[in-house]
């Protein structure tokens, strides 16, 4: 074969896996969006393209106005929030502390943090779901926080340790010798280095919490603390699915995530395999 | 809150006497770092696990009034348990098959979008859209897509000639469990072939040059060059996906709750419902245990074949 067509056929492979790729993966997002925008009515012609009058906002005002929806919205905002933020400080104390200090049973530590990723959650959230009740923390917001956070900790912590490995420690050390606590080094020295790395963990806890179904369908008990995904759950799981509603709370569902991917996308995997990968 | 700090800082302007005192004074310091993480991961990790093990080996019901210590009881139901045992089977096939799946796919993927061809980079900053998003979302989206009548699916089959196509896949026993896979493999496929992507960019140009030179054809160099270059990320990804896959408990709970008829019912998903469905704590905990040691045991394996290549060149 020569090599101007092998190139070519090259092209033509690689066009053929973007194209299934595209179809597979990307086509169901485009589908449900699509739906969000038809009358129940459309929806229920079995057909792909309807007149143009039956595409609408209705489904959008329906849940936004006559359902509970909103709310729901809301707990789930404040609770990504919240396990973001706590989860940061946490995360980024430890991953410091575990990468330029000498701590007693420091590798113990660091095995122990990446062998919980074995636990199942399933069997963690049984005697969870006591310790949170005997704080009286449940249906409370601060209750599913602290459950989701151990979703997110360990492999957060993992990913910045790496993260922090990779920066010189001779800048925290210069940085040190001249009077620096721990404090400031690690605000002034070591997070506008890290910055990248730091908004993926962000991205990965708030993902994390957004996404989370198992931790809060035990501890949220009422719509205080309901998020979306029990909601779509329950509607999804309703005996007669109105699918444009369900389409666009899929749809309101998913915006979030994809907007703050956007933001992270090409950093996403340096920064969620910077635990794994030395450069050395 | 913090003072600036007083300098610029230079690089290289440690010495080195002074510095060796200053980290023995610092240690304690770094274990107020550690502290918040230990105390969440041990009050809400750590002791639960315990407790659960504890768990395993009593009658603890939600719904009963005291707790006895009934020894191996709960396991010696297990082996009585024909679930138990489907979901065992179910699950070690899922993570089996989905991780070899995503494996091979990501490696196409990765191959693809290697290629310097038009449109690649918008396409490498879509894909991975699938792995952000919730994955009750996901399962949402695809049952929709199952769903008779009005399904994509049965609307695609119909007008491709399959006139009779009008079934609910998620709820076909037979077509319920390759569904779940495929949301597996929709999650998390473009993950794979973005992260050997990124590893495989890292592999020196020159090796290829240099094979190139020897005559060497496309598979020799990537069996030769591009698969040990991004040995390390495949080490990563497949532990842990293992790991993930085979806890997951939202993709089998959300679309199907483990039917129809326990037709995809997996460990995680039987455990929770004999928790929260049954208030069967004890029980719960002891398949959660089997569970454990399931992947404990994979991962000693796995350590003792990753260590043995490592010292065998």
């Amino acid at each position: 074969m020569t090599r101007s067509r092998r190139k070519a056929l090259t092209a033509v492979l690689a066009y053929l896996v973007v194209i299934s790729s595209l179809i597979y993966f990307i086509l169901p997002m485009l589908w449900i969006v699509y739906t969000s925008f038809r009358t129940q009515a459309s929806i229920f012609t079995g057909r792909v393209i309807s007149p143009l009058n039956e595409y609408t906002l209705v489904n959008y005002a329906t849940i936004l106005s006559v359902t509970d929806f909103p709310a729901y919205f809301q707990n789930s905002i404040v609770i990504a929030a919240a396990v973001t933020l706590s989860s940061l400080f946490v995360s980024i104390t430890a991953a410091y502390g575990l990468s330029r200090f000498d701590i007693k049973g420091k590798n113990a530590l660091i095995v122990g943090i990446f062998a919980t990723q074995m636990f199942p959650q399933v069997l963690l959230i049984i005697p969870m779901y006591l310790v949170i009740f005997s704080l009286s923390l449940l249906d409370k917001v601060i209750g599913v926080v602290l459950g989701q956070l151990i979703l997110v900790l360990p492999f957060q912590v993992w990913m910045l340790k790496g993260y922090f490995d990779n920066i010189p420690t001779e800048l925290d050390e210069a940085a040190r010798i001249d009077g620096c606590g721990i404090p400031q080094r690690l605000l002034y020295v070591i997070l506008p280095v890290a910055a990248p790395g730091i908004m993926v963990a962000a991205f990965f806890s708030f993902v994390v919490s957004w996404g989370d179904y198992l931790i809060v369908s035990i501890i949220s008990q009422s719509q205080r603390t309901a998020t979306i995904t029990l909601v779509m759950q329950r509607l999804s799981a309703s005996l007669l699915v109105r699918w444009g509603d369900l389409a666009a709370v899929t749809v309101l569902t998913i915006v979030p995530t994809i907007i703050l991917f956007s933001f992270v996308q090409n950093r996403l995997v340096e920064g969620l395999t910077a635990g794994a990968v030395r450069e050395e | 809150m913090f003072p600036t700090c007083p300098i610029f800082i230079q690089v290289g302007s440690a010495a080195s006497g002074r510095k060796r005192i200053l980290v023995m004074a610092e240690r304690q310091k770094g274990l107020f770092l550690v502290l918040p993480a230990v105390i969440i991961m041990g009050v809400f990790t750590v002791y639960p696990l315990l407790n659960s093990l504890w768990m395993a080996f009593t009658d603890n019901n939600l719904l009963g009034s005291s707790v006895e210590f009934v020894g191996l009881d709960n396991f010696a139901r297990l082996l009585s348990d024909d679930v138990f045992w489907l979901s065992l089977y179910h699950s070690i096939v899922l993570t089996v098959v989905v991780v070899l799946l995503q494996f091979g796919l990501g490696l196409i993927l990765a191959w693809a979008m290697q290629q310097k061809l038009p449109g690649m980079g918008a396409f490498k900053s879509i894909i991975m859209a699938s792995w952000v998003i919730p994955v009750a979302a996901t399962v949402t989206m695809f049952k929709f897509m199952a769903q008779p009548d009005v399904g994509f699916i049965n609307i695609v089959l119909r007008t491709i000639g399959f006139q009779d196509a009008n079934i609910y896949w998620f709820g076909n026993r037979a077509a319920a469990f390759p569904f779940i896979m495929l949301l597996h493999l929709w999650r998390n496929v473009p993950f794979y072939g973005i992260a050997f992507l990124a590893a495989m960019q890292a592999i020196p140009r020159s090796y290829y040059e240099a094979a190139e030179i020897d005559g060497a054809d496309a598979w020799s160099k990537f069996v030769h060059i591009t698969l040990p270059g991004i040995r390390s990320m495949i080490i990563v990804m497949v532990t842990i996906h293992v790991l993930w896959t085979f806890n997951n408990f939202d993709f089998v709970y959300l679309s199907t709750g483990g039917g129809p008829v326990n037709a995809s019912d997996v460990l995680p998903v039987y455990v929770y419902r004999q928790s929260w469905d049954r208030y069967d704590l004890g029980y719960a905990a002891s398949i959660g245990a089997v569970m454990l040691i399931l992947l404990m045991i994979y991962f000693v394996v796995y350590m003792r074949l990753y260590e043995r290549r490592e010292t065998t060149p």
